[in-house]
């Protein structure tokens, strides 16, 4: 790639359909948070069951987990697409995406980050000493009093870097939905640059959506270091 | 507290057990809840111009585009929303019911009416053989091409007329270049990462206008398109009696220079 081929003109093509890739990063938002948040809601509690959970319920959400964390994201969610028994849900104005594709691209996303949020939450929750729930269970608690008011407190502190870490894995793993057709912003960029006439411009396309995925992985990243912060013990060692 | 967390065999077996299972049951959810019957989703695989591609004001254009909706309505069938996605995924897409028809410039091949059926055909379309303008490749002919690096869109017939190259042993298999569209596959060929790339005629006279690239030689295939659709759907009937009568009536011809003059 010579530096030739980056001509002011692709430069004036990128920016003329901003609209376009704004979309694309509209929807790369969406299925970052819909995700995030259906992997946290499976994640927490199956970071908990694994922890203090027995019998055949932390085998079957142990089990789940190591079949979603040994399974390629595309993997995922081709299968999710193709397998889920998703109707004919028709597309969502505006941002022109199919809703079963959506769909499908969050249950996957999102059910693979639950298996290793868990695992984040179970490390957090087994990091905190076992003085602190005797400390609790002796001043009258009873065990679930003391999991919800001394030992997850400390421990969804302590989890906040290792679900920071998943937040940016997700938020960049959302480029993956282009396997499915996804107008998410990945494929917004294939899109412009498929046009009759305007492949000269797939570097110019690649490093703008390459400088739009860092900027939101950076301000969620400063975001969520302020909350870690904010959060934080005063005195504490974390 | 103490765990293992090494897999003995026991939870191997359960793991592998389970996976068996999810595969199983995914298949069996296959069936989804289909359409009105009234209704005809269109499918494509924009990136192929004249045939269908993105215009610069977004919107979805072509040959296949038009001929597709005006055979559709004419069929007395109201034209869904079009739905895109990558070439390959457009028979499985046919096969789930995520769309009704595929108009996507898609060659009539034994191979893909062992899985979808097709229309009645609508346009011929041979193979061209593109090479960079200033480059050192200027073949006249399948031999000319021995020894060099030759490339197509996955899943096209010019990535069938390569594989024939393989296996007349005129290009090493280590030769071949797939792409998973073909502006990508030109891109490459005018940064000099691939020799040659096979692809239909128009498609290919409309790179040669618009970019470095000039077709060499045109390899006679006989190939024709046709509108995928499912087996089991019997509206295929009137889709042919539509195609007939938009021949019939000069449609056609308008539709042709439109698009390809």
């Amino acid at each position: 790639m010579d530096a030739a081929v980056l001509q002011a003109s692709d430069w004036q093509f990128v920016a003329s359909n901003w609209e376009f890739l704004l979309k694309g990063t509209i929807v790369t938002i969406l299925l970052t948070i819909a995700s995030l948040s259906l992997g946290f809601l499976s994640g927490f509690p199956a970071g908990a069951v694994e922890v203090y959970g027995s019998g055949w319920l932390r085998e079957a959400v142990s089990t789940v987990g190591v079949v979603l964390r040994g399974t390629p994201i595309v993997v995922l969610i081709v299968l999710f697409y193709y397998g889920l028994p998703l109707p004919r849900l028709g597309s969502v104005p505006v941002l022109d995406i199919r809703l079963d594709r959506f769909i499908a691209a969050t249950v996957a996303l999102g059910l693979r980050s639950g298996a290793y949020q868990a695992q984040v939450f179970r490390g957090a929750i087994q990091s905190i000493d076992e003085g602190q729930m005797e400390a609790a269970r002796s001043v009258g608690m009873t065990k679930l009093g003391a999991i919800r008011h001394v030992i997850f407190p400390q421990a969804i502190r302590r989890s906040i870097p290792g679900f920071q870490n998943e937040f940016t894995i997700v938020l960049k793993d959302t480029s993956i939905a282009f396997a499915i057709g996804l107008a998410e912003l990945l494929y917004q960029a294939d899109q412009l640059y498929l046009r009759p006439g305007r492949d000269t411009a797939v570097m110019e396309v690649i490093i703008t959506i390459s400088a739009i995925y860092f900027v939101l992985t950076f301000v969620t990243n400063r975001s969520l270091d302020r909350l870690h912060d904010h959060y934080a013990i005063p005195g504490g060692n974390d | 507290m103490t765990r293992r967390f090494d897999m003995d065999r026991r939870a191997y077996l359960k793991t592998v057990g389970a996976v068996g299972a999810t595969a199983g049951v995914a298949g069996c959810l296959g069936d989804v809840l289909g359409g009105g019957d009234d209704t005809i989703i269109p499918g494509t695989a924009p990136g192929f111009a004249p045939f269908e591609f993105t215009n610069d004001d977004g919107e979805l254009v072509g040959f296949d585009i038009d001929l597709a909706e005006e055979t559709i309505d004419r069929a007395g069938y109201e034209v869904g929303d079009w739905t895109e996605i990558e070439f390959e995924s457009l028979i499985p897409e046919l096969t789930e019911e995520n769309i009704d028809l595929a108009a996507a410039g898609m060659t009539i091949t034994e191979e893909r009416q062992e899985t979808i059926a097709f229309s009645e055909p609508y346009y011929e379309s041979d193979q061209a053989v593109l090479v960079a303008s200033d480059g050192d490749l200027d073949p006249g002919s399948v031999e000319d091409l021995e020894g060099a690096v030759v490339g197509a869109q996955t899943g096209t017939t010019g990535e069938g007329e390569v594989e024939t190259l393989v296996e007349d042993g005129i290009v090493a298999e280590d030769d071949t270049r797939q792409y998973q569209n073909y502006p990508m596959a030109v891109q490459d060929l005018e940064n000099g990462n691939v020799d040659a790339i096979i692809i239909d005629i128009p498609v290919a006279q409309n790179f040669e206008s618009g970019r470095d690239v000039e077709v060499a030689f045109e390899i006679e295939t006989g190939e024709v398109f046709g509108f995928g659709m499912r087996q089991d759907d019997d509206r295929i009937g009137d889709i042919n009696d539509a195609l007939a009568e938009i021949r019939d009536d000069g449609t056609y011809e308008d539709l042709i220079e439109t698009w390809f003059e």
